[in-house]
């Protein structure tokens, strides 16, 4: 505890000074009525408590990955993306309550009816950290090496599957951008805000004629964001500083002017027990990657617990409706009613995570909630719909039909600590009703290794998709896209050109009314009808930190943002 | 004249062995990475993500790091560039893959060599207490010890110290690479369980030397017992520790990979566990390069030095 201590105390004297001046303040803002021109005031910091923001002072911020290279727009892991947030900013930024995109650096846009060109109206007052200036030509610059890459210097094209379909960015005048993409891309708007892995943050165009090389010295990499790069040291840390005179953070966040912290320092620190050890210690101001099992003895030591579920899909048991078993919809039926979604709240999950509830997670806007009708514990239906399908019971419990047992081969992904105990705990339930799921959860390398077998070997794939808009139903299920179901012609009794255009229609228009429509139908499809998805529950981040730290934003994907973070001892 | 030409051919012999267990890591490690069912560059991708992204931008990718080539073709190319101590680029980074182990490698041999000397210190001690003490129960004691520390996890033994010195006395830091007082738990840590097994050669070769006719000898002649510790029993009994160096080594980069992890600090083993989680080829395969070399190193000065410190090889080598 003893820096902890000593930091609280050193910062004592100076803050006796501060209830007068404070005071006198509060009565002179009262007196002329003024709430609104309080300072920062209004910020989502301040709203979240401590009173107004203090400035200066350094955030010692831990996280269990580290920065494998200080450019944000190849960064292929969470700290990479987080850090990423920090230094560069996007066209729009989407509003983590309602889904809406709103202005950033683009003050407003309009698109053609075909959603194929998007045009860019860009803020004048933009600047990089080196002084050169922010406009159409550097989104256009910008764009054409996120999507394509480049060879010679060694970038790969990491917005490629982002900004599927891009053609070019046309520059009509400085401050204008249109985008244009071969078909119809309703989802760019939210890609043009994206702040997940390999994000569109945009650099200064002497940053995109560095070599993959010569953006290890982060120094070298310049962006528009409330922060810039001090240090970085490889599998240690990355420290980032206040930039001077930024005032362009996006409008729905009320936060204004610079950053409140001098600094912030994102310390890797891959050990659980030393994130938690160092944050009660003092060591740390705030950790992310708090582990189920130590949220509870946190916020029992008086730390704040903050959390956001990850936007996007839930974590789905997606079926293979090719192969055997599944290729039957009873099984797939059977599946979804046959375990017992309030264990796994009470055994598995904490309060920061939630049973999934529809494909979507429920705040990506168009989610529909199907737990009353589809998603529900139900054993005896699905034991009923199994024998009807033919599927009698065997002499060792596990259903057989034509000789063959009921077995459900399952590929998922174990660096979420929690999926494996909560498909046991489904694996376990499944064998009561005569289902042998047989689960194989491995590391992410081995889990790609295995998906390029996935259409013959596998009958479930499991795993989430961060992206904030209903369309991720288009990427995910399209036959024409990233087709997880693995539709084709020898998938029995379901529609294909159905599922095509339905799920199609999410990115053919921007129209709120209509997308929330086309999504429901798309779900209705995906979960009821065809019941091609499991969605078994939504992972969440979360933070523990120092009760005298405010303002850490979640972003709509679930990253955070330290434009609005201060300290209330403001060291 | 025939005796430098003996020494000559051990030394060609020794030298072509310690290359070719080189050669063979890069060779094995190829063959085991390139064989593997994934394509390297499709793990930059987000795996929910791999279906939908388009064949051509998977090609080009794989393309860029080289992977679309023959697997022959790719073989020598790389072998080509290793030779050169070119390993490529990191598929993760970008980075070279030689620039990010030698950014590594500086805080792993800090870290490895001090470790080094406090274990053989230990051990030393160990040995010591055991020969020189005249209490049964002391020596009983002490000998215990070496397979106690061998049987500590290096896991457990790092979070019990951190705990104590770090979180709840404040006297080292919990995580990071600044400056000395970091390294000092991370080193107890590391050193603790490879003193084990130094420890248990020394303590017996130290019995069989104390039992040898020279000692009796010296003894006769009115040497103190300190004395023929100190001036015999210590220099031969040290050899038979030579020989373990290798596994000494071994036990290093092993502990290494845990300790880093546990202390969160920067190096050769956390490098090679990143490398794998992440399928990394080309990094993957410069670290087993590297640590290949190093065994081979060391195995090779160790067989070099021998002869010097042992007259009666020297002897064998001249008459063979």
């Amino acid at each position: 505890m003893s820096d902890l201590r000593s930091s609280i105390e050193r910062a004592a004297p100076r803050r006796k000074a501060w209830p007068w001046a404070a005071g006198a303040v509060a009565v002179l803002l009262l007196a002329g009525g003024g709430f609104a021109i309080t300072r920062g005031g209004g910020s989502v910091g301040a709203a979240a408590g401590g009173g107004a923001p203090v400035r200066g002072g350094t955030l010692q911020f831990a996280l269990i990955d580290y920065q494998r290279s200080p450019d944000p727009q190849w960064g292929t892991n969470y700290a990479e993306s987080l850090i990423g947030n920090n230094i560069t900013d996007k066209l729009t930024w989407q509003d983590p309550k309602t889904g809406e995109i709103t202005p950033w650096l683009a003050q407003s846009w309009e698109y053609n009816k075909e959603l194929t060109d998007f045009t860019f109206h860009l803020r004048k007052d933009v600047t990089f950290s080196d002084g050169s200036p922010f406009n159409a030509e550097v989104v256009k610059a910008n764009f054409d090496q996120y999507v394509r890459g480049d060879q010679k210097l060694g970038i790969n094209p990491n917005g490629a599957a982002l900004l599927s379909g891009y053609i070019e960015t046309r520059t009509p005048d400085a401050y204008t951008a249109v985008v244009r993409f071969k078909k119809p891309l309703a989802s760019f708007l939210q890609a043009s805000s994206f702040t997940a892995n390999a994000q569109p943050g945009f650099l200064s165009l002497s940053t995109l004629r560095l070599s993959a090389k010569e953006r290890n010295d982060p120094r070298k990499v310049i962006g528009t964001g409330p922060f810039v790069y001090d240090s970085w040291e490889p599998q240690v840390k990355t420290v980032l500083v206040q930039r001077k005179g930024y005032t362009w953070s996006p409008p729905a966040l009320k936060h204004q002017g610079a950053a409140y912290l001098d600094k912030v320092v994102f310390n890797t620190i891959p050990e659980a027990s030393v994130r938690t050890g160092s944050l009660a210690s003092g060591a740390i101001d705030a950790t992310l990657d708090v582990g189920t099992t130590d949220e509870k003895s946190l916020a029992d030591q008086g730390f704040t617990i903050i959390h956001r579920a990850v936007s996007g899909t839930a974590i789905l048991f997606n079926f293979n409706s090719q192969l055997f078993p599944t290729n039957d919809i009873a099984v797939r039926k059977a599946i979804q009613l046959g375990w017992d979604r309030e264990a796994i709240k009470k055994t598995v999950l904490t309060d920061s995570y939630s049973i999934a509830t529809s494909i979507l997670e429920p705040s990506v806007s168009g989610y529909a909630d199907y737990s009353g009708s589809v998603l529900k514990y139900d054993p005896e239906k699905a034991k009923q719909l199994l024998q009807e399908a033919g599927w009698s019971e065997g002499p060792d419990g596990i259903r057989v039909k034509d000789g063959k047992k009921l077995v459900v081969k399952l590929l998922g992904i174990s660096n979420l600590v929690v999926n494996k105990p909560a498909y046991e705990s489904i694996q376990q339930d499944l064998k009561k009703i005569g289902i042998d799921l047989q689960l194989t959860v491995v590391p992410i390398p081995d889990y790609t290794a295995n998906l390029a077998k996935a259409k013959t070997d596998w009958n479930v794939t499991a795993s989430n998709r961060s992206r904030n808009d209903p369309a991720v139903l288009n990427l995910q299920y399209s036959p024409l896209l990233g087709n997880v179901t693995y539709l084709a012609k020898e998938s029995t009794g379901v529609d294909v050109d159905e599922v095509t255009q339905t799920v199609g229609k999410l990115d053919q228009t921007l129209d709120p009314a209509a997308r929330k429509e086309y999504a429901k139908a798309a779900q209705d499809l995906l979960i009821d009808k065809y019941a091609l998805v499991n969605p078994v529950y939504n992972p969440s981040q979360v933070i523990a930190h120092a009760n005298y730290v405010h303002g850490i934003v979640f972003d709509a994907q679930s990253r955070n943002h330290f434009v609005d973070a201060w300290k209330s001892n403001g060291k | 004249m025939e005796e430098q030409r003996e020494v000559t051919r051990y030394l060609a012999l020794k030298v072509g062995r310690a290359l070719f267990v080189v050669w063979a890591a890069f060779t094995l490690t190829f063959v085991l990475l390139f064989v593997l069912p994934a394509n390297p560059a499709d793990l930059l991708f987000d795996p929910a993500e791999i279906n939908s992204i388009p064949p051509e931008v998977r090609e080009q990718v794989a393309e860029s790091y080289g992977f679309d080539k023959p697997v022959f073709l790719q073989y020598f190319n790389r072998l080509g560039h290793a030779l050169t101590g070119d390993f490529g680029n990191s598929v993760q980074s970008g980075r070279a893959v030689t620039e990010t182990i030698l950014d590594a490698l500086p805080s792993t041999l800090v870290l490895a060599s001090g470790a080094l000397v406090l274990a053989l210190l230990i051990a030393f001690v160990i040995a010591l207490v055991t020969t020189s003490t005249r209490r049964p129960w002391v020596r009983n004691l002490v000998e215990a010890l070496p397979s106690g520390a061998v049987s500590v996890p290096v896991f457990l033994s790092g979070i019990l110290m951190l705990q104590i010195f770090s979180f709840r006395l404040g006297w080292f830091p919990a995580f990071g690479d600044s400056g000395a007082r970091s390294v000092v738990l991370p080193l107890i840590t590391l050193a603790v369980p490879v003193s084990g097994p130094i420890a248990q050669l020394l303590v017996r070769s130290f019995a069989t030397e104390f039992r040898s006719g020279y000692v009796t000898t010296s003894y006769a002649k009115g040497a103190t017992r300190n004395g023929i510790i100190i001036r015999d029993v210590f220099r031969n009994a040290s050899l038979p520790a030579l020989t373990i160096a290798g596994i000494t080594f071994g036990n290093l980069i092993a502990g290494s990979v845990i300790t880093e992890t546990v202390f969160a600090r920067k190096g050769i083993g956390r490098l090679t566990q990143a490398a794998i989680n992440t399928l990394d080829v080309p990094l993957v395969q410069g670290i087993v390069v590297l640590v290949a070399a190093s065994f081979a190193l060391i195995n090779l000065i160790v067989d070099l030095i021998y002869p010097l410190l042992d007259p009666r090889l020297r002897a064998t080598l001249a008459v063979a």
